[in-house]
């Protein structure tokens, strides 16, 4: 056991904090944005991190809100995931971040550092991705800028080098409207990486979207995916196995399950998030 | 601004006394506590990488990680560690159930069964599982733990 | 009195339960050094040259030593091992240097800059790669090695590090002889012991020439003779001490760290140095489990009589034999389980991989074994449409059989299963194995799996046990068993306390163990601590009570044999007036006149084991252990049929523990040992890639059990049928639930899914597999 060799700032506004991720580059030193923190130090302790520095981001208060703002919902990236279950101003994400690590651990894991973890799994995003209207709020050099998460998700949450999350929003009517399941599996375990976890949300137009984690190594969602989902023509069975056939990248194939195994547990888990969404409605 | 980038004193209250502490910038709450200033080494390092709960402490009343923290996070915060639980009902409870064998995940579970137990809505069965997951045993078989704290969060069932 | 068979908390509890209960690593001296291991990131390859010059310029860096330095070969058998990888490498994790710094900061620095030019060479990654003609050979000099403790058969020019055989009748004959024959292949993976407590180990040369070692060990008296053998040093300057344990499982019986603290100590002029495994390393670098492939055939009448059994296991023993061979010859004695079996023809072989090297784990290969000889018996009784539990009973080894060895088994050295089988019926509410369909895709099962299992010992271990008065006549109890948490210590002192009639806390045990003071303990594994150490400490207790009463017969002037004891007085038998207290005696009796005869009485104990032998090469007869404790484990499991997912309802224990001493410690031993068993069987296991890389060495990805996955419900009962020979009859049952609990838990799985389930561990995706692999 033995400290990092890491330097530690916490600053305590947003253009403090987005300024010194450039001075320090500037001093050849290289930061690294600190949430909860249970990555970066996983990496650290075992060499595997780029970073030198940590610019703790829970100094700033706008990192902390948690709100309904006006009609939309309103989630700052450092809350811990165990503030936004306790709250649950969102169940859709309450109950996909419920399943993630272990309780313990969520109540340091924040949203932003899950959203932004290296790992391939970052399942808070999930509920983002089938939703239309999530927007990211994010600190720039200009200032704090909007943007749509549709604009900058291409595998992962690209926002410029230096940049950092703010808070996510979706709309509140959306939010609410969204009947959703979300379901993860595990190979054995409850407190494991996902084989899969899936999030889907049926709109009150009937149509059904799906959004996946662990199946690749990064998570997505596919409109032809959807499409195919939302065929209330077929049941939910057929559905799901062409769903799985029609995914856009292969199962991954690794410790956690084969990637023949992962089609399986898709197919039988998404068949069964069909029935139970469908006959909810 | 805080910035720490060399070794550097930092306060916060251990157990109800208000302590200051040298620390390295980049040391986990889990190092602090268990060095010679403080000497509390009944937090254990079993991972070290937030896996096994060994470590746990209270942060503000909130069980956490201790290898998860770094020292400087918990400035001015409340820290309590299993030496600082003074005849908690959860510690009698553990000696009643039988709740460990070899103890060295003890004080984590007790962190966590005592947090449970002042925890506002303590009180269910599946409440008390899914916070104790958080932490592995390999001697008892789990049920002695979760009687212990059950005893204590949720005495009436 | 009323100690033995009274739940009493372990002595140390309180200071678990505060935070006081101290560890190796809890107490360090400041000014203490740090060695830092640098592992292989190979897993079979040459060390063509190796750069330490910018790790020694790390500053705060002392030594870095690497496997030039060092020429011993280590290993408690055959010694093939060098603390530090020399020529070439054998596992991925195996130590190729140890870099010596003032805090571990620098240490890790400087690791990570030592720089090695390896030269591949082909992974020996499986038993197939192994025993494949012309293999790679994991070590050429296989069979030349120097050997510890024969026996040991190694195979030149191959990966076979040992080889052990049993014959019993003739297997052949007995084969001809049957109805009915199965046959079952089993595969299991290595497994990790995963005690909480990473192992630790600190050292310390001092100017006269001791050896200081502090360490997390099942075993100090073995740490100091191989480190006076290793390193031609007298047993006495090597002084060990082993604080408590958190958590052993028989993974700190083996001698590792406390090497490596020793070379670093030696390498910095004798500086206490501390060394402790990160949870990687302790997983990648330090010794595993084994690993094993088994193939048993059993024969059998119609009506369901064993006839004969012919068996064969290849253990992965990974890089090095370790204790390897004393596990194989421990598999062969015992291979048929608890069965009366006439005819048996058993070759347990030792074989080399490019994995991790293995040591004893929880059950001395005894839990390995019973998966593979359970599964078999239930694919029997399956075959034989008899209800599996029996088919138990029916073939259950009883007095006067003999065991594989040809051990002869009496009502003493053999506990009944009969009993315990009659017991677990009503316990787990038998159904006879039925698939019972509880609602859709949803059905339940029971399954059954029976265990026995004897020490393996030495036939020369050794316990002893120190009593020394107090003023007040209150006692301190030394003796050399490590406390790792089945509360040896407590159990031990519950008998001395007993034989001296006095109550427990007037008996104040010597927590630590410190090879200098405390009387010697062979090891404290295969479950013996109670059964050598207390009868160390029955002697000890008769010492003293001889002590006390000729003391007192001085004193009251009447022969000792007129005397009794009780309630901490030495009394005249017939006139229980006339008494004096052990206060009075216990540093000597002062007279009125302030004269003083007797001095301090400390009461002596020894133990040996007797009439064990080694095991005979051509025939492999011979009497292994003591005594066998036998027991039966069942599981009831609801599982699913679409999804193979499934759940642990109940698990279920009764084994005849002769006498339970501590009855809430003895069943929290049973529960623990059946949670990890169930954790084995349903998803522990080591992965290796393809180039012999250890995928899961974090319990991120080694999963054990957590809370709400054990069963529902544990269901623990004893029989009590006395060892004689043991104080007041006990049996050794620390290990034991761990042994069959994974065999009942696979074949209950196995009935609910229609398909004989052989791998471990048994997760939905291998119950999909061995389905079909349907989508
Ligand atoms: C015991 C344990 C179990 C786990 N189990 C799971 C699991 O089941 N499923 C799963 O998905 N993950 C799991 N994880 C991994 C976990 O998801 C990540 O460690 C976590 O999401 C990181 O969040 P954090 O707040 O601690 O982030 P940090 O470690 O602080 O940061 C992670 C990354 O995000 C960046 N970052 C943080 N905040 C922001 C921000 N506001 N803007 C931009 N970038 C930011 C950081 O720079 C860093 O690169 C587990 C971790 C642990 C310790
Ligand atoms: S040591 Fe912190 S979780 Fe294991
Ligand atoms: S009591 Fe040993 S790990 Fe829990």
């Amino acid at each position: 056991m033995m400290p990092n060799p890491l330097h530690y700032y916490r600053p305590d506004t947003i253009t403090e904090a987005r300024d010194l991720f450039e001075q320090l580059q500037r001093a050849n030193q290289r930061p690294t944005y600190y949430g909860g923190g249970t990555e970066i130090l996983t990496r650290s302790r075992l060499n595997d991190g780029d970073f030198d520095a940590v610019i703790d981001l829970k100094g700033i208060p706008e990192l902390h809100v948690h709100e309904q703002d006006g009609s939309r919902l309103r989630f700052g990236s450092v809350l811990r995931l165990t503030e936004l279950a306790d709250r649950d101003l969102w169940p859709f994400l309450t109950a996909t971040v419920d399943r993630i690590a272990d309780h313990t651990t969520r109540g340091q894991i924040t949203l932003g550092g899950n959203l932004f973890s290296t790992l391939p799994y970052k399942e808070a995003l999930l509920p983002f991705l089938v939703s239309d209207s999530a927007d990211l709020t994010v600190a720039t050099p200009d200032g704090v800028k909007q943007r749509r998460l549709a604009d900058v998700f291409d595998e992962e949450l690209r926002l410029d080098p230096g940049d950092f999350l703010i808070s996510v929003t979706v709309d509140g009517q959306e939010a609410k409207a969204l009947a959703f399941k979300s379901f993860k599996m595990t190979r054995q375990d409850w407190i494991d990486y996902p084989l899969v976890t899936i999030g889907t949300a049926r709109r009150e137009d009937g149509s059904i979207r799906a959004a996946f984690s662990g199946w690749s190594s990064f998570p997505f969602t596919s409109s032809r995916v959807n499409k195919i989902l939302s065929n209330t023509q077929k049941p939910p069975e057929e559905r799901a196995r062409e769903a799985v056939a029609a995914m856009p990248f292969h199962a991954v194939d690794d410790i956690h399950g084969s990637s023949e195994y992962r089609q399986f547990v898709t197919q039988y888990t998404l068949a069964r998030m069909l029935k139970e969404l469908e006959a909810q409605s | 601004m805080k910035s720490l980038t060399r070794p550097e004193q930092i306060s916060f209250n251990v157990n109800g006394e208000p302590r200051d502490v040298v620390i390295y910038p980049g040391e986990t709450l889990l190092y602090t506590l268990r060095g010679d200033a403080l000497g509390l080494t009944g937090a254990k390092p079993g991972c070290e990488n937030g896996d096994c709960g060994a470590c746990t402490v209270l942060v503000n009343e909130i069980p956490v990680k201790s290898c998860m923290v770094l020292t400087p996070e918990v400035e001015d915060q409340a820290i309590t560690t299993v030496e600082g639980l003074q005849n908690a009902p959860i510690q009698q409870a553990f000696l009643d159930h039988n709740a460990f064998q070899c103890g060295y995940c003890t004080s984590g579970f007790l962190m966590v069964g005592h947090a449970l137990s002042q925890d506002v809505d303590n009180g269910s069965p599946e409440r008390t599982v899914e916070w104790l997951r958080s932490n592995i045993c390999r001697c008892t078989g789990y049920q002695e733990i979760y009687d212990a704290v059950s005893s204590v969060a949720h005495p009436n069932g | 009195m009323t100690i033995i068979g009274t739940s009493v908390p372990r002595k140390e509890a309180p200071n678990k339960v505060t935070g006081r209960a101290r560890y190796t690593d809890d107490i360090n001296v400041p000014g203490t050094l740090n060695a830092v291991i640098v592992p292989a990131n190979k897993a079979h390859a040459k060390i063509v040259s190796m750069e330490t010059e910018a790790a020694k310029n790390v500053p705060g860096v002392k030594a870095v030593i690497t496997g030039q330095d060092v020429s011993v070969l280590c290993g408690d058998v055959t010694e093939d091992r060098p603390p530090l990888a020399r020529d070439k490498v054998r596992y991925s994790g195996e130590p190729v240097a140890l870099v010596v710094a003032r805090d571990e900061m620098a240490a890790h620095r400087a690791a990570s800059l030592v720089k090695v030019h390896w030269q591949d060479l082909p992974v020996v990654n499986t038993i197939r790669d192994a025993l494949r003609d012309n293999a790679p050979l994991v070590h050429e000099k296989n069979g030349e090695y120097a050997v510890a403790t024969p026996p040991v058969y190694p195979k030149k020019r191959s990966n076979i590090a040992d080889e052990a055989n049993v014959t019993k009748g003739d297997a052949d004959q007995g084969m001809k002889n049957s109805d009915v024959k199965v046959h079952v292949r089993v595969s299991l993976p290595q497994i990790d012991h995963a005690a909480m407590e990473p192992r630790i180990a600190k050292a310390e040369i001092l100017a006269d020439g001791r050896v200081l070692l502090h360490a997390s060990t099942q075993a100090p008296f073995e740490v100091q003779k191989l480190i006076a053998k290793y390193f031609k040093l007298n047993p006495g300057q090597v002084i060990v001490t082993a604080p408590l344990v958190g958590g052993a499982f028989g993974g700190k019986a083996a001698v590792q760290l406390e090497i490596l603290a020793y070379l670093a100590s030696k390498a910095v002029g004798g500086q206490m140095v501390r060394i402790v495994n990160a949870r990687e390393g302790d997983m990648s670098t330090s010794p595993l489990g084994m690993g094993l492939e088994a193939e048993v055939t059993l024969g059998a009448t119609r009506d369901g009589h064993l006839q004969a059994a012919q068996m064969r296991f290849y253990m992965d023993i990974g890089a090095y034999t370790d204790s390897a061979p004393r596990i194989a010859r421990a598999i062969a004695a015992q291979c048929t389980g608890p069965y009366r079996i006439a005819n048996v023809h058993t070759d347990v072989f030792c074989v080399y991989t490019n994995h991790t090297y293995t040591t004893a784990f929880r059950g001395f290969g005894h839990m390995p074994m019973t998966f593979a000889i359970e599964r078999a018996m239930d694919e029997l009784a399956h075959t034989l449409h008899m209800d599996p539990l029996d088919l138990r009973e029916m073939n259950a080894i009883r007095p006067n059989d003999v065991t594989p060895t040809k051990a002869r088994l009496t009502r003493s050295n053999l506990g009944d299963l009969p009993q315990c089988i009659e017991k677990m019926r009503p316990l787990i509410d038998w159904n006879g194995g039925k698939v019972q369909s509880v609602g859709a895709h949803r059905v339940r099962v029971q399954g059954v799996a029976a265990f026995w299992k004897t020490s393996s010992s030495p036939p020369n271990a050794v316990s002893g046990a120190l009593v020394t008065m107090n003023s007040d006549g209150s006692v301190n109890l030394s003796t050399g068993a490590v406390e790792f948490g089945p509360g040896t210590k407590t159990t031990a002192a519950q008998i001395l306390a007993e034989k001296l009639r006095i109550p427990l806390d007037r008996v104040y045990v010597h927590e630590d163990v410190n090879t200098q003071v405390d009387p010697e303990h062979w090891k404290t594994v295969a479950s013996l601590s109670t059964y050598m150490v207390g009868r160390a400490v029955v002697d000890a207790a008769n010492d003293l009570i001889g002590q006390l009463k000729s003391l007192a017969a001085a004193v009251l002037r009447c022969s000792p044999d007129d005397l009794d004891y009780g309630e901490e007085k030495i009394f005249v038998r017939d006139d229980p007036s006339i008494s004096i207290k052990f206060s009075d005696l216990a540093l000597g009796y002062k007279y009125k006149e302030g004269d003083s005869i007797g001095g301090q009485l400390m009461g002596r104990g020894r133990f040996i084991i007797r009439h064990l032998n080694l095991l005979d090469e051509e025939t492999g007869h011979g009497r292994p252990g003591p005594a066998w404790t036998v027991g039966i484990q069942a599981v009831e499991v609801e599982y699913d049929e679409e999804t193979h997912q499934y759940r642990i309802l109940k698990a279920a224990t009764v084994l005849d523990a002769g006498r339970v001493i501590n009855p809430a410690v003895a069943a929290g031993q049973v529960m623990g040992g059946m949670n990890m068993g169930l954790g084995v069987a349903s998803r522990e296991g080591v992965h290796y890639d393809a180039q012999g890389q250890f995928l899961n060495q974090q319990f991120r990805s080694y999963k054990v059990m957590r809370m709400g996955e054990q069963p529902q419900q544990y269901l623990v009962e004893f029989v009590e049928n006395p060892q004689l020979d043991s104080p007041f009859g006990a049996r050794p049952i620390g290990e034991h639930a761990v042994l069959a609990i994974g065999a009942a838990l696979a074949n209950a799985l196995s009935r609910a899914a229609d398909v004989s389930l052989n791998t471990l561990p048994i997760t939905p995706e291998q119950i999909w597999r061995e389905r079909g692999a349907r989508l």
